[in-house]
């Protein structure tokens, strides 16, 4: 175990006692939300613009079964996942023929479909409104998933499986095979593999991690808001992983982290806070170009400097 | 033809400057605004309709000059988030200064009503876009494929190493073509407004449906944009006619359809 686990497991422990916990388990489902698009975007190379895509539909599918048929509360999350890669495997199919702009594109395109049908077929979805009145499981093992404590701890823990999970992936051959063709596509085709399968096979993981935080979403606040399927989450999602600083596996987790926790202190101020977003994307981009760990990084090395200097003037 | 335009100035910014705008919509957006506010100031639909296009290019140049600029090194994640966030920028301002509800416009009083064409009866308003959109549309081409300027632009959709070693200042080349891909996103916008009427929403929408013009036609193939705008929007017409609220849904789908067939796009080379 090493300081990065034990830091992360510290802030499970931590965070419900210091934030709301509804925000702190917001917080790690966006985390699982962003370590399957770095899979996509930090290992694979791949700026998917559309993962709401498959947020959003796994959010309306799993939902829809909870609130008609009050379906078990794994077979929700399975139902999540398989919809989340299923959905997955659509998208990427027709994406990964195409590589730069037209792929980012692609996914945007693709994004604005899923999100124009939840728009119109109200009748399912609720349209604008969202779709209200999903129940959060009922008792397991004694315990009531719909007091916000035992489902935060419900959420840590699949956040911490997933975590464990993609670290297992990235480490794998799997994941060495997927960062040969971020570095080099066209070498990774030569050495004979099959460079369109094995992308498509990373937007089905992603879509898969995608899925289960959508349904993770759906029921922590009993709603699937049209928003959960718009552009603008899947904005969000890949403003969070780049501020983290999307070439690490933990990169999306802090990023969800500073993400999560000042929209949601900023948003309850300010109606307007999408234009302080906007403007954070903006200074971010120019300025802070590595994320926060770069920053961060930046900031120690000042630091350092600063010390070294006061210590020569003194010496 | 208004989606033609949309998608010509969409496939002049990322053919020649190589990035993904997500603000085109936005700018799409502003221009609709702006007509609005020179119409209400001015008392002159003319006017407006030449003033809130200009108001657009003039941000586009600051945008570029400002921003993009210094985003040409770094990674299309980058350059995305950047006009993703002006977007959202541009999308709120326009809540602050004209408010979050819709608004709807009025044509000029001479282009009110409908004009008998035989076989049917055509809003003149709607008649009237469609001649100056298709000018419009007509003249850019005119520009790219007959004057040197054009010629310069094209050639930096192909090399523009080649072109900045000819040494033509490749910086103004970006800033001119982000400049006059924003002026055909005002005045499209502009030319909309009273037709659709306005809402802060209504640039997310135009931008999908530009991206998709752009994926139809092949980047930075302007022709392609051109011809992709018109077959989206007569789709699109005829869709509505039976089934309303589809027919947004299945610009997606015809592209998605298009796209299994052939992925370079219809009239993609590349």
């Amino acid at each position: 175990m090493n300081r990065k686990t034990l830091a992360i497991l510290a802030a499970v422990v931590v965070l419900p006692l210091v934030l709301r916990p509804a925000i702190a388990a917001e917080i790690w489902i966006f985390a699982i939300f962003g370590l399957g698009l770095n899979l996509l975007l930090g290992y694979t190379g791949l700026l998917s613009f559309g993962q709401s895509t498959f947020f959003g539909s796994a959010a309306y599918v799993a939902g829809w079964l909870l609130k008609h048929y009050g379906i078990n509360v794994f077979l929700a999350l399975g139902t999540g996942v398989f919809v989340g890669a299923a959905s997955a495997a659509l998208v990427g199919y027709l994406c990964v023929q195409r590589s730069g702009l037209y792929f980012i594109m692609l996914t945007f395109a693709l994004n604005q479909l899923f999100y124009f049908v939840a728009y119109q077929w109200t009748s399912v979805t609720g349209g604008e409104d969202g779709m209200p009145g999903i129940p959060r499981p009922g008792a397991f093992l004694g315990i009531d998933f719909r007091d916000p404590l035992p489902y935060y701890i419900f959420v840590s823990a699949l956040f911490l499986v997933s975590l464990w999970i993609m670290k297992r992936i990235v480490e794998s051959p799997l994941g060495k095979i997927l960062q040969a063709i971020r570095e080099n596509e066209l070498r990774a085709e030569a050495v004979g593999y099959n460079v369109a399968r094995f992308k498509l096979l990373a937007f089905v993981i992603g879509g898969a991690f995608s899925g289960l935080a959508g349904v993770l979403y759906a029921m922590l606040f009993g709603i699937v808001p049209l928003e959960a399927i718009s552009f603008v989450t899947s904005g969000n999602v890949v403003f969070a992983t780049l501020i983290g600083g999307s070439g690490s596996l933990y990169g999306p987790v802090i990023g969800s982290f500073v993400f999560i926790w000042l929209s949601e202190s900023v948003s309850t101020l300010w109606a307007r806070w999408p234009l302080l977003l906007g403007v954070a994307f903006v200074i971010v981009v120019l300025f802070f170009r590595g994320g926060v760990v770069e920053a961060w990084a930046r900031f120690s090395a000042w630091w350092q400097e600063r010390k070294w200097r006061s210590s020569k003037q003194n010496g | 033809m208004l989606y033609a335009l949309m998608g010509l100035g969409l496939s002049l910014i990322t053919g020649v400057l190589n990035i993904p705008n997500f603000a085109h919509g936005a700018l799409f957006a502003v221009g609709a605004y702006l007509l609005v506010t020179a119409v209400n100031v001015l008392g002159n639909f003319w006017i407006g309709l030449v003033v809130a296009p200009l108001g657009v290019a003039l941000l586009g140049l600051a945008i570029e000059y400002l921003g993009v600029r210094r985003l040409y090194a770094a990674g299309h994640d980058y350059q995305l988030l950047f006009t993703f966030g002006l977007s959202l920028i541009l999308a709120e301002a326009i809540i602050l200064v004209w408010g979050p509800v819709g608004i709807s416009h009025l044509p000029p009083e001479i282009l009110r009503g409908g004009v008998d064409l035989g076989f049917t009866f055509y809003p003149k308003y709607r008649l009237f876009v469609m001649v100056v959109a298709g000018a419009l549309v007509f003249l850019t081409w005119l520009f790219l494929e007959k004057t040197r300027y054009g010629a310069i632009m094209r050639a930096g959709i192909e090399n523009k190493e080649m072109v900045s070693l000819l040494g033509i200042d490749i910086h103004w080349l970006f800033t001119a073509a982000f400049a006059i891909g924003a002026y055909l996103a005002g005045i499209a916008g502009a030319l909309t407004a009273p037709i659709r009427g306005l809402s802060p929403g209504m640039g997310v929408d135009m931008l999908g449906i530009a991206f998709v013009v752009v994926a139809l036609g092949g980047l930075g193939n302007l022709l392609g944009a051109i011809g992709a705008g018109l077959l989206i929007g007569v789709a699109q017409a005829i869709v509505a006619a039976y089934w309303t609220e589809a027919s947004t849904a299945v610009i997606y789908a015809v592209m998605a359809a298009v796209l299994l067939v052939r992925p370079q796009g219809l009239f993609g080379i590349r």
